[in-house]
């Protein structure tokens, strides 16, 4: 999957879950004081994102080391999600 | 489907013939072999890579689960002062860890149904502040403190958290604990004697069906403290 198609999954499921006509850019923060997400917000976001992958063929594991790290977090911005999504559908 | 971790001793493996006697699917999840005709996982809850494998298993069913019953557990009877090091990591890894664990790799697919129950287990020890067990209580402490958080983050998906805190069970955690001190701790409770296992499934049986819809974040203490 390329970088482009997993930043329009990913923004689709975002805007999904936030049930709002908002935009959402790259440079959206997913965690943090700052973001429009909640904590349960993002994980319907994450389970979202796990029903896209299997459509897509592919698994996406929202629980791994790459998620959970602070120095490196996918849930830093919109970027680092889609990106960690692409990823995992070429792993 | 219901999933009980420690499901092949102890308490888990009574809840686990209980709910099964009642007509429930089980998935025992233990780190030895089970006995009997129970579908079983082999998991070690203190191992982060070992239950995530076994919660991909799980996933892999695609069947709902109802819910998570965290029953395995470890013990160790002594004075904090006279409990070496390995000890003590093994009684907050396996009993607090290993819990969250359990209720972040097995809950989301809960959340995902919308729906669901999570039993974790406490022990009356927390609240009587027993001599002798201090690190034992305070690995549970830990779970009572982390449950009532966790029920309140998973609340919105319809799904609730609850603990059991029995008091002195028999079970192979209670090896060489003597019957006079069992009647000291019993003393302390509300209800002063010692309860059965079978009355603690009757309290997982009641946190799982729905006449427990209005309960989450709650410690039930077997006996009263």
């Amino acid at each position: 999957m390329i970088i482009e198609q997993a930043k329009e999954i990913v923004i689709s499921a975002i805007k999904d879950a936030l049930e709002e006509n908002v935009e959402v850019k790259e440079d959206m923060q997913l965690i943090g004081g700052d973001s429009s997400l909640d904590s349960m917000k993002l994980v319907e976001v994450c389970l979202a994102l796990e029903d896209l992958a299997n459509e897509h063929g592919f698994e996406f594991d929202w629980t791994s080391e790459a998620a959970m790290s602070k120095s490196r977090s996918m849930f830093r911005n919109v970027a680092a999600l889609a990106e960690e999504f692409a990823n995992q559908s070429e792993a | 489907m219901i999933i009980v971790t420690g499901a092949s001793r102890g308490l888990g493996q009574a809840i686990t013939e209980r709910l099964i006697g009642k007509g429930e699917k089980v998935i025992g999840l233990a780190r030895n072999n089970i006995s009997g005709n129970i579908d079983a996982i082999r998991c070690d809850i203190s191992d982060y890579a070992s239950v995530k494998k076994a919660s991909k298993e799980i996933k892999q069913l695609k069947t709902p689960v109802k819910a998570l019953i965290n029953a395995a557990g470890v013990a160790s009877m002594n004075m904090a002062l006279t409990t070496d090091e390995a000890t003590i990591q093994k009684l907050i890894q396996t009993n607090l860890v290993g819990t969250i664990y359990c209720c972040q790799l097995f809950s989301p697919i809960m959340l995902r149904q919308k729906q669901g129950s999570i039993i974790n287990f406490s022990t009356i020890a927390v609240a009587l502040a027993l001599k002798g067990e201090s690190v034992y209580a305070a690995s549970k402490a830990g779970v009572e403190s982390f449950s009532r958080t966790f029920a309140r983050e998973v609340a919105s998906f319809n799904v609730r958290v609850n603990c059991i805190a029995p008091g002195p069970i028999r079970t192979d955690l209670l090896r060489g604990i003597t019957e006079t001190q069992i009647e000291k701790i019993t003393a302390q409770q509300v209800l002063p004697k010692q309860f059965q296992k079978s009355d603690v499934c009757d309290l997982v049986e009641l946190l799982i069906d729905e006449k427990a819809s209005s309960l989450s974040g709650q410690v039930l203490s077997v006996g009263g403290v």
